[in-house]
């Protein structure tokens, strides 16, 4: 043997790898991956998938953000100014410091589509015969349309005033909701292709359908009539329905607000009136006969309204109103706090004790109701399904009717009409498709993390199907990836100016901005490709193939680390079956 | 982490550490940073294990393995006998565990640093012999259950400052590094490789078996080392030079203690103790970097 040769013997040298071992079946957990659903969405009535949208804003993924928004919900100019964000109580980054901004987020996108001219881009929906007939082109009624024609149906939606919109368009205040803003989502809709024919009143006779022109109803008139207090003095012509005052305004209309106006009510009407007084250089007064605490408008709204010179004085109850010269003497009943009803005071009158004050004009603003009884669903019946958003009727030898928005909805919001308008169009392709029956099942099956939120994303079989219906909680985060930095606040309009004028209160915000809040967002259950699965695996099991990571069982040895790793609770670890 | 280095790997799946191994993580990092151009001297300790019997081997690059006591000679002749051959460019690795590091080959490493041989030390740490079944060596902490520390016999000694000791050789670059914070652990590996003469790292690496933790928090246990400022994360050039690459949240001691069945045993009052102990090392660290 050659020194050489022997050499090359001694020398030991591996020539095979590891590779030859399987140690995957040492396991006994199985780690997977599994998006699952976060708290935001499934509490945001008209389920947008917020941690995509926050992922994409901080991917600088504007348009496809904003497109996201779309499939869920057509109105987000509209929402991302008067949508009373019901996502950001359940938002789990609350529970570390403060809530992501989701409502800023959604009126920056808005702001970016408007600025980048943004188009929905076409999405294939095979074309059905039924033709649907929608009556009120308010958000519900626009939101059945929209959602019926990307399920592929022809729509006509009649309304009886001269422009849609409903109380976007002639409710909420200019300095909320700019017109543009809502023309701005509109254009989507009028692009679909959904046929729209204003200044139509439609009366019972039209359900009728006696040319039959169409395969159901939806009727989504709102509640366009103010409640009457009840009260003697009522019928006098200074007092003015708050709904009429704001349609005024909006119809910009002469609107004379000298002197002090008594605003009677506590939900936002009311709120929106006395603001409006202010700024047409009037003085203010809200009554309300519960406590302040108790008020249904949004907190930020009372907050606002203080701030540019509201007065609100509770528990007081008007009881009379006489007239006196040009003036009226409002007699208001002292309350009292006996209990609580559902959260809120149950008052009752403080023995006789009154007090009456001197104004110039009295607005009331304490509720409203359907313009015509038609307009309310039937009573319960095997003919009628109430679910929950809307109420769906069909009678035998009859068209089905759909009954949506404010019409049914127990809290009477926008997001809240958008989520019934949803409900409405996946009603009816259930019940043209598969029947009458089937309509409570299937629209469990797309339900957001089973909560009442529906999508229609996964009742197309979109990709959020795939996600497991668990409700990530903030246990589940892994919050060591995040530091603690606080949430932006959207500059706004000075309280001088805001006083003078029906501008935008709340101003945008730039995209840097938009992106480091976004960033903020901890997206629960959803892989953002962080990849720290795949950096942390001590057995190089997590394979990445372009997008996509997989578990490579050969290896796993089931340690779990990738599971505990993921700051967004995008895994998930399970008992191994064969154990 | 850059995709590049995401995807670069010089590690082979199969290989035997048990699950959740902060070992075989602190080798793919090291790896990664270091590249195909490196030999390996491994010592008795559990790699010798992990790196699989011949002739398989868990790695990409050359092992040689040696005797417990002599990685750091092994890699003092490894270094001259390239440097004959007019090979500068590999980088000699000495990868020791704490054993093989602080107790056995103790005096082999202060005798080639002490020469400044231009080689990069490991040490992974994972605080006793765990590869032979979990004896304690001069690196398992104070309060530690080991099979030669049981019961009432608990650890009643520190842990040994093995940081402090080799800045006190004044070799070039010393510095510790977790398995939980894999951007730092990357950046002063690469650091160390391209100083010359003798450098140090201290890398903190989770035994889920010799600690009686569950696997899966292996990381988070390395984290939180890092967070109590149990396992500071910090550099010392030219041994004097200390910068402290991260500062901490400052968690209490006591929720570390608590995750893991080698403490188990511990009493508030012990834990309280400890906390001071721990707070003390690092007000002395903090003066040392100037910032006490
Ligand atoms: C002043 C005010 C402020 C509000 N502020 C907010 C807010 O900030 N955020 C929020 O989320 N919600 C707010 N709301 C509530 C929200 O606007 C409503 O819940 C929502 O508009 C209801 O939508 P809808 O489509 O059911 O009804 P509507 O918006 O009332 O729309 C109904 C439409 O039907 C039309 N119509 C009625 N009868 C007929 C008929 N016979 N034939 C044809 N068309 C008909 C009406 O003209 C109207 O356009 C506010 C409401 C008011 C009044
Ligand atoms: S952190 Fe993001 S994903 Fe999680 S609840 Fe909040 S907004 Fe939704």
């Amino acid at each position: 043997m050659t020194a050489e040769i022997k050499n090359r013997f001694l020398i030991p040298l591996s020539w095979i790898t590891t590779e030859g071992n399987k140690t995957g079946s040492w396991r006994f957990l199985r780690p997977r991956f599994e998006n699952k659903t976060a708290p935001c969405s499934a509490g945001c009535p008209a389920g947008e998938d917020i941690p995509l949208i926050e992922m994409l804003i901080a991917q600088g993924e504007f348009k496809e953000a904003w497109e996201t928004i779309l499939t869920e919900n057509p109105f987000p100019a509209v929402c991302g100014r008067v949508c009373f964000h019901p996502c950001e109580g359940f938002c789990n980054r609350g529970s570390y410091d403060e809530p992501i901004a989701i409502h800023t987020m959604e009126r920056f996108l808005a702001d970016t589509a408007s600025r980048y001219d943004f188009r929905a881009s076409a999405t294939d929906t095979p074309s059905h015969k039924e033709r649907i007939a929608i009556a009120g082109g308010g958000p519900s009624g626009l939101s059945a349309a929209w959602f019926l024609s990307r399920l592929g149906y022809q729509c006509d939606v009649y309304e009886a005033s001269p422009e849609v919109g409903g109380v976007l368009r002639w409710g909420i205040p200019a300095y909320r909701l700019p017109k543009d803003a809502f023309l701005q989502d509109l254009r989507h809709l009028e692009e679909k292709g959904v046929g729209i024919v204003t200044n139509k009143r439609i009366d019972e006779d039209f359900l009728k359908d006696k040319d039959d022109a169409y395969s159901a109803f939806i009727v989504a008139c709102g509640h366009g009539k103010g409640q009457k207090m009840g009260i003697p003095g009522e019928d006098n012509p200074l007092v003015i329905e708050g709904l009429d005052f704001l349609k005024n305004i909006r119809e910009e209309k002469s609107v004379g607000c000298e002197g002090t106006t008594a605003v009677i009510g506590g939900g936002n009407t009311a709120i929106d009136v006395a603001r409006s007084v202010i700024r047409l250089g009037g003085k203010a007064v809200i009554y309300y006969r519960r406590r302040r605490g108790d008020m249904p408008a949004f907190d930020e709204e009372i907050r606002m309204a203080l701030e540019e010179g509201v007065e609100i004085f509770e528990l007081l109850s008007p009881a009379e109103i006489r007239r006196d010269n040009n003036q009226l003497l409002l007699s208001l009943q002292k309350m009292v706090v006996s209990g609580e009803e559902s959260g809120r005071a149950r008052v009752v009158p403080d023995g006789k004790k009154q007090e009456t004050v001197r104004v110039d004009r009295v607005i009331r603003a304490i509720g409203a109701k359907p313009q015509e009884a038609w307009m309310n669903p039937p009573d319960n019946g095997a003919d009628v399904q109430r679910l929950s958003h809307s109420c769906l009727v069909y009678k035998k030898g009859q068209k089905p009717v759909v009954y949506a928005g404010d019409l049914t909805n127990e809290t009477k919001s926008v997001t809240h009409a958008i989520a019934s308008g949803k409900q409405a169009a996946i009603a009816l392709d259930v019940l043209f498709r598969e029947g009458f029956a089937a309509v409570p099942k299937k629209l469990d099956l797309c339900r957001i993390g089973n909560g009442q939120a529906h999508s229609i994303e996964i009742y197309t079989g979109g990709r959020r199907k795939e996600r497991s219906s668990h409700i990530v909680e903030f246990s589940e985060v892994n919050t060591d990836y995040f530091t603690f930095t606080p949430r932006i606040r959207p500059p706004l309009l000075l309280v001088e100016e805001r006083r003078r004028s029906f501008n935008e209160i709340t101003l945008k915000i730039s995209a840097g901005i938009a992106i480091e809040e976004a960033g903020r967002c901890f997206n629960c259950g959803l892989c953002n490709g962080c990849d720290n699965c795949r950096l942390f695996c001590p057995d190089l099991a997590v394979i990445k193939n372009g997008e996509i990571r997989t578990i490579n069982y050969d290896y796993c040895k089931g340690c779990g680390i990738c599971v505990v790793e993921c700051p967004r609770n995008a895994m998930s670890l399970e008992e191994e079956e064969n154990t | 982490m850059d995709a590049e280095l995401m995807q670069r790997e010089f590690m082979y799946p199969g290989h035997v550490a048990c699950p959740g191994c902060g070992a075989a993580i602190a080798m793919r990092f090291l790896l990664k940073a270091l590249g195909e151009k490196t030999v390996m001297i491994i010592p008795a300790c559990c790699w010798s294990i992990i790196a699989g019997p011949y002739p398989q081997s868990a790695l990409k690059t050359p092992i040689i393995h040696c005797a417990f006591e002599t990685a750091a000679s092994t890699a003092s002749g490894v270094r001259a006998a390239l440097d004959m051959l007019g090979d500068t460019e590999t980088t000699v690795v000495a990868w020791a565990g704490d054993g093989g590091t602080f107790d056995i080959g103790f005096q082999a490493l202060s005798g080639a640093v002490e020469r400044n041989d231009n080689f990069l030390y490991v040490c992974y740490d994972n605080e006793a012999y765990m590869n032979t079944g979990i004896q304690r060596s001069s690196s398992t902490p104070y309060g530690a259950w080991t099979m030669t520390t049981p019961g009432r016999d608990w650890k009643k000694m520190r842990k040994k400052n093995i940081v402090e000791i080799l800045a006190a050789h004044r070799i070039p670059y010393v510095a510790t590094a977790s398995i939980a914070y894999p951007d730092d652990f990357i950046r002063k590996a690469k650091k160390a490789k391209e100083i010359k003469g003798s450098r140090f790292l201290h890398v903190y690496t989770t035994c889920p078996t010799g600690w009686r933790i569950p696997s899966e928090i292996s990381i988070k246990i390395a984290r939180m080392a890092v967070q109590t400022n149990i396992f500071p994360l910090y550099e010392v050039e030219d041994g004097t030079r200390y910068t402290i690459n991260y500062r901490p949240r400052e968690y209490l001691v006591r929720e570390y203690f608590r995750m893991q069945g080698r403490f188990r045993h511990l009493t508030d009052k012990d834990l309280d103790q400890i906390q001071k102990m721990v707070d003390e090392d690092w007000q002395r660290l903090l003066s040392k970097a100037g910032q006490g």
